[in-house]
């Protein structure tokens, strides 16, 4: 719903509405708009947190080219975010559709599907590592299933370590990308499914001509989440493996801490953040200008 | 018949799914109560318990100043979930139902903080904090996370739901601004207030980046750092660490459970807007 437009009341002093947000507009200056200009100055500085930055010019982002650990790292992002794709913008769709039955008891099972939404990303690395313990569940069924032939320790592979941290992921957010996808199903009216039945559309059908087509929108809503929280990913990374082993797991958020608090070269840090967020603005507008297309000629 | 099949075949797949999601939080709580003959991991898993023992829950409450480290999270819950709502109240009152020049500015401005990158963020703001002497304390770990978008939006959508008759009859009758505020506006945005309890308490409960960064004094600690720490010297004891990592979760997920209808809700709210 649009704000009221609403006419200037009488006797309201001028500056009324701007006391309001003031403590929000305080809150905004200190602690983004002036550390996001910071951001920008550093990114152009030699510094190292103790003697007064050097302005170098561009020199950082020459050598973000010639690096190879930023490569590696954007390269990790990437995959990690098309390796969620499947986690968190397919699958949680036919779930979503799922809870959306009218059953009894339906909404423990949503609350029990939310449950890894809520706990913190701490708790989830401790119970994962149980998980992928070498005498763990994972390898317990992948050798049973004659998959392996025998245990690995998933997180210290580094072939496995990223599959692994991606499932971690996935399954962590899951629940929110559900929750989406069921508010948008509840706007569907159940007279459109009831006529597709009278015409004998099965489920498959019914999926494909009508949901997945009336949740465009949410597709949009749900591919720019999985977009942010894909290339964002810290603390997973931060808790699981530290971007090891040999930088199997290295992605852009923990690059970036890494080059700032463990070798305090913070305006290289400064640097690669900002291409990080360029890198940002560019998917988020490529993907409102794809989904926006398709609602057009939809 | 046939639609008792079906619905039977329905639970068995919910069930399994559940399980899915809940499975490695069972296999910590397993190991958090086992006692000691009895080996943590095995070929097939042996999940249960036999007795289950508090020994470890003990363990991990003295090896970490735990009592402490709850109280810390619970201390800070109580004070930046209540601010936060009034900021974003605050904020979200004259975007809905004033009219006034920079309206739009202020609203892409709070817009432009969801799109700020939390990563990219960390090293400056951290920089900003220390310049201004809020390194190392509470102040520095509230502050920064007083200012919600998430929180302003749903509000100002909440509010612009409020009848203008009903905020017209509170003016006619003399009411100031501030009065409409928190006697009109308050009130009927009880529900959305309680949504965003929840998600404040379930997000500070858990804040973990942002308090590591800021705290260098281990007795200010959060419990969710008070984990990591736990994790970091227990190393190879993992029923004490389990124990310690189920207690850490069971005020957060038993809050949810209680609230979860408000949860659920508000992700719809929040998808609205």
């Amino acid at each position: 719903m649009r704000p009221v437009a609403a006419s200037r009341i009488p006797g309201q002093r001028w500056y009324t509405p701007y006391l309001f947000p003031l403590p929000a507009l305080v809150l905004f200056g200190v602690f983004f708009a002036w550390p996001a200009v910071t951001a920008v100055q550093l990114s152009f500085t030699d510094y190292d947190g103790v003697s007064p930055p050097v302005f170098t010019g561009l020199d950082n982002f020459v050598e973000i080219l010639g690096d190879a650990r930023f490569w590696t790292a954007l390269r990790n992002s990437l995959v990690f975010l098309v390796g969620l794709f499947p986690l968190l913008v397919v699958l949680p769709l036919p779930l979503a559709v799922l809870v959306n039955q009218k059953l009894p008891g339906i909404r423990t099972f949503r609350m029990l599907y939310y449950l890894p939404v809520v706990t913190s990303m701490v708790a989830v690395a401790v119970a994962w590592n149980y998980v992928f313990h070498q005498q763990g569940v994972v390898n317990w069924l992948l050798t049973g299933l004659g998959i392996l032939d025998e245990p690995i320790q998933y997180l210290l592979d580094p072939v496995w370590a990223l599959p692994a941290l991606i499932l971690v992921e996935g399954w962590k957010n899951m629940g929110v990308y559900m929750m989406v996808y069921l508010a948008g199903l509840q706007t569907i009216p159940s007279e459109l499914y009831e006529a597709a039945r009278i015409d004998g559309a099965n489920g498959w059908h019914r999926m494909r001509r009508i949901t997945v087509p009336l949740m465009v929108p949410y597709i949009a809503v749900t591919v720019t989440m999985a977009m942010l929280d894909a290339m964002q990913a810290f603390t997973t990374v931060f808790v699981m493996t530290k971007g090891g082993p040999q930088d199997a797991t290295l992605m852009l958020g923990y690059y970036i801490w890494a080059e700032a608090f463990e070798k305090y070269d913070m305006g290289y840090a400064s640097a690669v953040g900002l291409v990080l967020w360029v890198l940002l603005i560019v998917m988020a507008l490529l993907n409102y200008r794809l989904t926006s297309g398709r609602r057009e000629t939809r | 018949m046939n639609r008792w099949i079906r619905r039977a075949g329905m639970y068995v797949l919910l069930t399994a799914i559940a399980l899915a999601f809940v499975g490695p939080f069972l296999i910590l709580l397993s190991a958090a109560l086992k006692p000691a003959g009895q080996a943590v991991f095995s070929f097939p898993p042996d999940i249960i318990p036999r007795p289950p023992v508090l020994t470890w829950a003990k363990e991990a409450w003295t090896a970490i100043p735990f009592p402490r480290y709850l109280l810390n999270s619970a201390f800070l819950v109580a004070v930046m979930v209540p601010l936060y709502i009034l900021v974003s109240a605050l904020c979200a009152y004259p975007l809905a139902q004033l009219v006034f020049r920079g309206r739009s500015l202020i609203f892409f401005a709070i817009l432009a903080t969801m799109f700020l990158p939390g990563e990219v963020m960390l090293l400056p703001r951290f920089l900003v904090v220390s310049q201004i002497g809020m390194a190392d304390s509470y102040l520095g770990v509230i502050l920064p996370g007083l200012l919600s978008a998430f929180g302003i939006f749903l509000l100002r959508q909440t509010f612009a739901g409020v009848p203008r008759e009903i905020v017209d009859a509170a003016r006619t009758d003399g009411c100031h601004e501030l009065r409409i505020f928190w006697h009109v506006m308050l009130p009927a945005a009880r529900p959305t207030l309680a949504i965003l309890g929840v998600f404040g308490f379930i997000s500070v409960w858990n804040s973990f980046i942002w308090p590591m960064v800021v705290l260098k004094d281990s007795s200010l600690y959060p419990i969710s750092l008070g984990i990591a720490y736990l994790a970091g010297i227990t190393g190879t004891d993992i029923r004490s660490l389990a124990a310690g990592t189920i207690i850490s979760i069971l005020p957060v997920v038993v809050f949810f459970m209680i609230m979860q209808r408000h949860v659920l809700e508000g992700m719809r709210g929040a998808v609205k807007s």
